[in-house]
């Protein structure tokens, strides 16, 4: 497992989703840093390094950062369907579940990669402002950005941390959804895309109200949330991920390749 | 009797209610090159597949060293194959990267074994570069090379001739053959028949997903024709020799399939002494592209204009 695991994380950034990413996750930042418009748009200023990373979570968090994650997850495994290497490694003495977890588990902490990159980019993107104490909030916490008061740099990065760590944790089931998706139409463009269309279809369900609370798409929001309410959140999370991961390995293990 | 290295006991698949492989059995012993012949779709590729335990049967069994190969994965530790061709790498690898890889898949290989596998296929020169820059041929020796990287017990390859050139084909023959002979089970398809003829032990000839002819190449190609003046008389005397297994009238010849090689020589001396008159002593080469075509057409129902398939021209 511990070979699998290394092989498996190697391979990672020699994917082109992964590569597109980063160049995306960049850029995003600095352009939302040195926005002319931001003013006219959103009616307010920039006045801290520490509000780059809420504009750039909040502006990406709802659609560009599962699509990044969703095709990079499903790249991850397409791209052994289409060289063939997947039957290569499966004529090997290595069960179809050990080999699928591994992927599984790359899969789990890419989209806390990526948003690692995403927040160190921000935090840098966002430097003429300073990093020290600020009048007014990040953007992640209750206070939005408008804030209450004078804001110390330490609170302030660690609201920015643990929104980044929640969002992280949120976009999780929407990689192994499009895991299992890949899995299921053994191609990494059917399984990406179909867990758009999942997602836009969960998105539309919002007018169903009593649905709206159990919705994965709901959960794309949690990093805005109090952490007092993070638990069920973080519950149903996991639940979703878990349903996932579990639905990839029974079929994987039933395909015929 | 020893357990076969690879059973096959009617075997099915269907795909969507359509039968791709049907009541397939056979058995392929330690030691044994066993090829599977037959027109594109009659489900060769299926049936290596199900054989390695990519696929999964509808019904029937496949036990690879007595076991199941969907059971034990560990029983892939003394399996070697390929079963795509071209064979799949990791075009960001190296030859020898790739191989490495394999190794550590496989549970710890050792490089001075990936050197000889390399040096087997002669890569030794080409193992530095990226796979994604290797010719078709060039891959398909790869293939063979991680193959053959543990020493396999057993050897399944689909196609293992596609897209090399005659001194690459030569040189594959020449490491099945050679595997053969140190006990490994080899199964493989191809289009080459004259190659089949050459080096597998038995063929078995698939007609949608059917086997409707299993021929043992070995009795084949152990044939001897002799072209006398009195045949008749010549068969009554060789096949009352205790060094000639068979012998039989054909035409102006006699076949005949001697105990051991070295009892060929002995023939013209006895005919010889018996004042018969030897025109011709040669190996008896087994058509089997003729043989195949018959078989195969026999097969098909009988519509005008209806040709039998040209698998062997491609050789």
């Amino acid at each position: 497992m511990k070979s699998l695991l290394s092989m498996e994380f190697g391979k990672v950034l020699r994917l082109g989703s992964v590569r597109f990413s980063l160049v995306l996750l960049v850029l995003f930042p600095v352009l939302w840093a040195y926005a002319p418009g931001i003013y006219k748009v959103y009616d307010f200023y920039l006045v801290s390094a520490f509000q780059v990373p809420a504009l750039s979570l909040l502006s990406s968090m709802q659609f560009l950062l599962p699509l990044l994650v969703a095709i990079s997850a499903a790249e991850l495994l397409g791209v052994e369907i289409a060289n063939g290497t997947l039957q290569t490694v499966l004529l090997r003495p290595v069960s179809r579940s050990q080999w699928l977890l591994s992927k599984l588990l790359v899969v789990t902490v890419y989209p806390f990669a990526i948003l690692a990159v995403f927040l160190v980019v921000s935090l840098l993107a966002g430097a003429p402002y300073g990093y020290g104490s600020f009048v007014g909030g990040t953007g992640l916490g209750q206070a939005g950005l408008l804030g209450q008061g004078t804001m110390g740099a330490g609170q302030a990065f660690v609201e920015v941390l643990r929104a980044y760590l929640v969002a992280g944790y949120s976009l999780v089931p929407v990689a192994l959804l499009s895991m299992l998706l890949t899995v299921v139409f053994m191609n990494a463009a059917g399984g990406a895309l179909a867990t758009l269309s999942v997602l836009i279809f969960m998105q539309l369900l919002v007018v169903f109200p009593s649905l709206t609370p159990y919705l994965l798409t709901t959960q794309l929001n949690a990093y805005a949330k109090p952490v007092s309410n993070l638990g069920w959140v973080a519950a149903l999370i996991a639940v979703y991920a878990a349903a996932f991961a579990a639905a990839s390995v029974v079929l994987f293990e039933r395909k015929d390749f | 009797m020893p357990t076969p290295s690879i059973e096959v006991d009617r075997l099915t698949k269907r795909y969507g209610g359509r039968p791709v492989v049907q009541d397939l059995s056979f058995t392929v012993n330690a030691g044994e090159v066993y090829a599977l012949v037959g027109p594109n779709g009659a489900g060769k590729t299926t049936v290596i597949r199900l054989v390695a335990g990519l696929a999964f049967p509808t019904e029937g069994t496949v036990r690879m060293l007595g076991v199941n190969p969907h059971g034990d994965p560990g029983v892939r530790r003394k399996l070697g194959a390929v079963v795509e061709a071209p064979a799949a790498f990791y075009p960001y690898l190296t030859g020898r990267g790739n191989l490495r890889l394999h190794g550590r898949l496989a549970g710890g290989v050792a490089d001075q074994r990936i050197q000889e596998v390399l040096d087997m296929m002669e890569l030794g020169n080409a193992a530095e570069r990226r796979v994604g820059v290797y010719s078709l041929g060039m891959r398909q020796r790869l293939g063979v090379a991680a193959a053959m990287l543990t020493r396999p017990e057993v050897l399944i390859l689909d196609e293992p001739a596609s897209g090399m050139d005659p001194l690459s084909l030569h040189l594959v023959h020449a490491v099945l053959r050679e595997a053969a002979s140190t006990g490994t089970a080899v199964l493989l398809s191809t289009h080459h028949l004259d190659e089949v003829v050459a080096y597998c032990t038995r063929v078995a000839i698939l007609e949608e997903g059917r086997l409707i002819d299993e021929v043992n190449l070995l009795d084949r190609r152990e044939r001897y024709r002799v072209t006398v003046d009195e045949p008749h008389r010549a068969r009554a005397l060789l096949d009352t020799q205790p060094w000639i297994r068979h012998a039989a009238v054909r035409g102006q010849d006699v076949v005949f399939i001697p105990v051991e090689q070295g009892a060929v020589g002995r023939v013209t001396g006895l005919l010889a002494e018996n004042e018969l008159s030897v025109l011709e002593l040669t190996r008896d080469i087994f058509d089997l592209r003729g043989y195949y075509r018959e078989r195969i057409a026999s097969d098909r129902p009988t519509h005008s204009g209806v040709r039998p398939p040209d698998v062997g021209d491609r050789a």
